[in-house]
C-alpha cells in the first residue's frame, strides 16, 4: 500500500516509518511547521531540518506552515494530506501517536473524511518498550527539547542511547516523568537510521534553556 | 489457561494498533492468529477467544462472515469480539451490521449488572459500523446511540464496541476472569 507518513523528525514518526515500510511503500514524508511553540497536535523542534531527514532517506517531502492555533491546525492537517493524496496518490497516513486520544481521534476523524486508511503502529506502546525498541531498531536520536522538572541545559544535544534511556528510567522513578516524553518532557530529532542513505551531521548548534524548559537550535547540518 | 487472540486486519501493519496493544495488556499464555489461518481443530487448543478490531477503513472481515460462523459456532468457550470482533460474534447469532459512526471518547452507560464492567465510564471508539438486530443478545451497556457491551444470552459470548484496550483494561482482565 502506498503511504505517506505525518513526520515530525523525531524519534516516534521514524519509528512508525520504520514498522510502516516493512510491508508497505513509504511515498512521501508529511510535515506541518508549527509557529507555535507549545502545538497540541504537532512536535516542534528542529522541524526545519525535517527536509534534510527526507533527504537522507530519499523520500517526497511535503510541508506547510500552521498557525499553532488548536483547531485552525487539522484544517492545515487536512490540506497537506488532500495534497499528498493528489500529488502522490497515497491511500493512507501513517502516525507516531502513541497514547494521546486527542491526537489520534482528530487523525482518525481526517483520514475517515478522505477515504484514507490511518495507520499508529506505536498505538499503546508503553514508555519503556518505546526507547527499547528505538535500541533494537538502531534509531539514533538526539534530544532537542525538554519541558520537566529536573532536566537540566547538559540534556540538549544528548543521544539517546543504552546510557540515557537508564537515566531516563531512573527520572521516571524520582519525578514521574514519562520517560519517553510522550508528556512533551523530551523532543527529538534522528540523526541515523537504517532507512537513511546518509546520516546526519549537526555541526553547529545553540542550546536555549531557563528553569526546566529548552530547546536546541539545530544552525548547521548536513548529511555525510 | 491459554487464550488465543484473532486479528481481523488486512494490513498486517495494523495489527501493531489493534493486536499488540491487547497482547501487552494479557499476561497469560495467549497466540496471536489471523482470521484466515485459523482452524475448527486448532482453535480447540485454546480456552478463551479474543477476537481483536481493526482499521477504521478495513471492511475486509465482513467478506469472511460465513467463515466465522463455521469457526466460532460451536466453539465452547469465553469468546469477546471487540469492535470488528463484535460485528462477526453477531453475526454469528442472527445480528446484522450496520452503519454507525463513532471517533473518539464516549460516556457508556451501564444498563446491566454484569462481569465486564459496574460503573458508567468513557470509551474510546472508531467504527463506522454497529449491529442490529440483537435478539439473541442482552445490551450491557450503550451509548446514546449504540449497543457498547452485549452478551448473548446463553453463551459466554460478549461483543464490546469500544476499544477496551484504550483506558479500560480492566474489562479484558474481567473478561479473562471469567
Amino acid at each position: 500500500m502506498k503511504l505517506g507518513v505525518l513526520f515530525s523528525g523525531g524519534k516516534d514518526s521514524y519509528l512508525a516509518l520504520q514498522y510502516a515500510s516493512e510491508e508497505n511503500e513509504i511515498i512521501c514524508l508529511l510535515t506541518l511547521e508549527s509557529k507555535k511553540e507549545d502545538s497540541w497536535m504537532f512536535h516542534t523542534p528542529a522541524i526545519e531540518w525535517t527536509k534534510l531527514q527526507a533527504e537522507a532517506m530519499g523520500l517526497n517531502h511535503l510541508t506547510k506552515e500552521t498557525s499553532g492555533i488548536k483547531e485552525e491546525e487539522l484544517d492545515d492537517l487536512k490540506i497537506i494530506i488532500e495534497s499528498a493524496v493528489s500529488k502522490y496518490s497515497i491511500e493512507g497516513i501513517v502516525t507516531g501517536a502513541l497514547a494521546s486520544v486527542y491526537q489520534s481521534t482528530r487523525i482518525q476523524k481526517i483520514c475517515n473524511e478522505l477515504n484514507l486508511w490511518c495507520f499508529n503502529p506505536l498505538w499503546q506502546m508503553p514508555q519503556s518498550v518505546l526507547l527499547q525498541e528505538l535500541i533494537s531498531n538502531n534509531v539514533d536520536s538526539i534530544i532537542t527539547g525538554v519541558a520537566a522538572e529536573p532536566f537540566d541545559d547538559s540534556w540538549l544535544g544528548r543521544s539517546i542511547n543504552s546510557s540515557s534511556i537508564v537515566d531516563l528510567l531512573a527520572l521516571e522513578s524520582s519525578h514521574r516523568i514519562n520517560p519517553a516524553g510522550e508528556g512533551g518532557e523530551i523532543e527529538s530529532f534522528v540523526v541515523n537510521a537504517p532507512l537513511f542513505t546518509k546520516s546526519i551531521s549537526v555541526v553547529k548548534s545553540q542550546k536555549h534553556y531557563s528553569n526546566f524548559s529548552g530547546r536546541l537550535e539545530i544552525q548547521e547540518a548536513f548529511l555525510e | 489457561m491459554s487464550i488465543l487472540l484473532v486479528s481481523t486486519c488486512e494490513n498486517k501493519l495494523s495489527e501493531r494498533e489493534f493486536i499488540d496493544p491487547i497482547s501487552r495488556i494479557i499476561e497469560h499464555n495467549h497466540k496471536i492468529l489471523h482470521h484466515t489461518k485459523c482452524t475448527s481443530s486448532s482453535i480447540l487448543d485454546f480456552d478463551k477467544i479474543i477476537i481483536c478490531g481493526t482499521s477504521l477503513k478495513d471492511t475486509s472481515y465482513i467478506k469472511h462472515l460465513d467463515n466465522f460462523q463455521k469457526l466460532l459456532y460451536d466453539f465452547e468457550g469465553p469468546i469477546l469480539g471487540i469492535c470488528s470482533g463484535m460485528h462477526i460474534v453477531c453475526s454469528i447469532f442472527g445480528s446484522k451490521i450496520t452503519e454507525n459512526r463513532e471517533i473518539g471518547m464516549f460516556e457508556v452507560e451501564v444498563l446491566h449488572q454484569n462481569s465486564l464492567c459496574k460503573k458508567s465510564f468513557q470509551a474510546y471508539n472508531i467504527h463506522n459500523y454497529s449491529v442490529n438486530n440483537l435478539e439473541n443478545f442482552t445490551v450491557l451497556a450503550k451509548t446514546n446511540k449504540t449497543p457498547q457491551i452485549v452478551k448473548h444470552n446463553n453463551k459466554n459470548i460478549f461483543g464490546i464496541s469500544f476499544h477496551p484496550e484504550v483506558r479500560n483494561e480492566n474489562i479484558l482482565s474481567n473478561f479473562l476472569l471469567l
